[in-house]
């Protein structure tokens, strides 16, 4: 079984590569119709019009478009994005470095999401066709209308304007180190032994890490209840009733096993949402992670940048959603069948 | 066509959403004559001023003004205008694009299906957000290229829903028999397979709104937006951060607006989508 898995989650991976690829030349072609010139942005202002040719040759510049495409792809198979105009370094060595920070708060966020949206969904469910039932229903269209950044002001504004309970800047408060073994701070903190920079990481990350999961949570909130809805119409549930088991029993021994598997795929597709999603929340909580690094790319028109971070976004969100697709067939036995 | 609106006006949900979403319209139509200052206007002597139920507050100001002694309350109707010229006509154009290429791929599937569904794919592998804000950088700041970066990133949504409904419709005899009875494979589409889809395309296009109207408060927020000369909520929040301690209700007033603005769009798409009884799924979102 885990033979054919892998090569599902293989076969899956080599559908994605013709995608990747036409991604990448889209991705080339909207940012070479900018009215920039790199070869310019990156010499001294005073630069002569000759220095700036020869720039532009050396960076290939002048040759046509395709070709550039082609060049730009070799190096970028090399692991060589170029190199970053505005911080004068290499761009996938920058995105490597921000790369962890981004996923280790997606999976915070995709945890809290988690367990709000499927707590929230038994709720919901439970609540069926009592006096509550258009109450919480309208709250979840409500909820469901404040997207992950509105959310990162609102906790923003409460819990550390007001309230001040909770740091909303950074990654760690000023002054402490930054270990890196792994990039992942939650695992170097402690890898190097410092409880102190783990307490203070997990603090910092509270904030940004609950707005995302509560923009998400809705949603797989809402998929629960109406899975749950359509289980329950089905003879094993009436069976299960008619053989004596409470409802709490019937509820989460029988109906919430069959009802998970649509709303996991669900998570699996907002999980890949979520993780762009982290752009945003980024910029507000000035977490140093992959978004805010791109908000500055963009800021700056640096192309070289702009093209490393909107790839590595892709690639996230395409490995997403292919592991997610490989785990639907693991979890469901009906489409293991040939 | 009479009683499906007497229905969908009879449900309270519709009734509500469709209330708010005519008030924001209203200020947003009406804003020149509603906004008691010019949105732009500067008056250095009275900045950060509070909102009218604080003291200190100035009566010429009611809602307060921000760092550069704007007015907050003419800014947040004029960012009404822009939010809403977004919504509608960034919605209306991913809803035709994608309205035609769905047809266009459920009515023929074959070799035009691979073709757009190919083109959805690549398309779904870029994060809205990250397409948004690259194609923002490609076509440069302001209101046009923003509706058009919309309608690019979002014309998928209409595709692939309505696509998977076409193919359903198209199994009609009805369809069949306007075939039969000489209709070119146009006029098949458009008066027979067009209107069996239009109750989810309303639905569809309402929840597009909502969406429309985060992400242009998004791009505004980064500076991306419909540029500087031109009031936004989500620039009035990138303003209002860097001086929250002073002024908490100049950050807090355009997240209000905007969130008003989107829950009613949401509320009205989530009626109208029990009222008109689409198979609507909820993987639309």
């Amino acid at each position: 079984m885990i033979v054919t898995v892998a090569t599902l989650i293989a076969r899956r991976l080599l559908a994605a590569i013709p995608i990747l690829l036409i991604v990448s030349a889209l991705l080339f072609c909207v940012l070479r119709a900018l009215p920039v010139d790199p070869a310019a942005m990156s010499l001294p202002p005073n630069a002569t019009i000759a220095e700036i040719e020869a720039k532009r040759s050396e960076m290939g510049l002048d040759r046509p478009l395709p070709e550039q495409y082609a060049i730009w792809l070799r190096g970028a198979l090399h692991g060589d994005f170029g190199q970053s105009i505005q911080f004068r370094r290499d761009a996938g060595s920058l995105v490597a470095s921000t790369l962890p920070v981004t996923i280790q708060l997606a999976l915070a966020a995709m945890v809290i999401a988690a367990v709000l949206g499927f707590g929230g969904g038994l709720l919901l469910f439970s609540l069926r066709d009592t006096l509550f039932e258009p109450v919480v229903d309208v709250i979840s269209i409500v909820l469901l209308s404040i997207p992950e950044f509105l959310w990162a002001l609102i906790l923003l504004f409460v819990f550390g304007v007001v309230l001040r309970v909770l740091p909303f800047t950074g990654e760690v408060a000023p002054g402490l180190p930054l270990p890196r073994v792994t990039g992942f701070l939650l695992i170097d903190s402690l890898l190097v032994g410092r409880i102190d920079i783990f307490a203070s990481a997990c603090l910092h990350l509270i904030l940004p890490a609950v707005a995302l999961g509560l923009a998400f949570s809705p949603t797989i909130m809402r998929v629960l209840r109406s899975s749950l809805f359509d289980v329950y119409h089905e003879d094993y549930i009436a069976q299960a009733r008619l053989r004596g088991l409470t409802e709490r029993q019937i509820l989460i021994g029988h109906a919430f096993k069959n009802a998970v598997l649509p709303t996991l795929t669900l998570a699996g597709v907002q999980f890949g949402i979520l993780f762009s999603g982290t752009l945003l929340v980024e910029v507000i909580c000035s977490y140093p992670g992959m978004g805010n690094l791109m908000v500055d790319a963009v800021r700056n028109a640096d192309l070289p940048l702009i093209q490393a971070i909107g790839l590595t976004y892709c690639i996230v969100v395409l490995l997403i959603n292919t592991t997610v697709d490989s785990l639907y067939v693991v979890l469901n036995p009906k489409l293991r069948i040939r | 066509m009479v009683s499906i609106f007497a229905r969908c006006l009879g449900s309270p949900r519709v009734l509500v959403a469709l209330t708010m979403v005519l008030v924001i319209a209203g200020c947003a139509i009406f804003a020149d004559y509603l906004a008691p200052h010019d949105p732009g206007e500067q008056n250095l002597l009275s900045i950060l001023t509070p909102p009218i139920w604080q003291i200190g507050a100035d009566p010429n100001y009611p809602l307060g003004t921000d760092s550069l002694g704007r007015d907050v309350l003419s800014r947040l109707i004029y960012g009404a205008r822009t939010a809403l010229l977004v919504a509608f006509f960034a919605s209306l154009g991913a809803m035709v694009l994608g309205t035609i290429l769905g047809h266009l791929s459920g009515y023929f599937g074959g070799a035009v299906d691979w073709v757009i569904g190919r083109a959805v794919d690549v398309w779904m592998s870029f994060p809205p957000v990250i397409l948004s804000l690259i194609l923002m950088v490609g076509l440069g700041i302001g209101l046009r290229n923003v509706i058009v970066a919309i309608v690019l990133v979002d014309w998928t949504r209409f595709c692939r829903v309505l696509r998977s409904e076409v193919l359903v419709v198209t199994r009609n005899d009805y369809v069949a028999a306007a075939r039969l009875l000489g209709f070119t494979h146009w006029q098949t589409i458009v008066r027979e397979v067009l209107p069996a889809t239009l109750p989810l395309l309303i639905t569809l296009v309402s929840l597009e709104m909502a969406i429309a109207v985060v992400v242009e408060a998004i791009l505004s927020f980064v500076g991306l937006g419909v540029g500087a000369n031109q009031p936004a909520w989500g620039q009035m929040i990138a303003d209002a951060r860097q001086y929250v301690y002073q002024s908490p209700w100049n950050l807090l007033l355009p997240i209000f607006s905007i969130f008003l603005t989107v829950t009613a769009f949401n509320l009205l798409g989530d009626g109208l989508r029990r009222t008109l009884d689409v198979r609507i799924v909820e993987m639309a979102r």
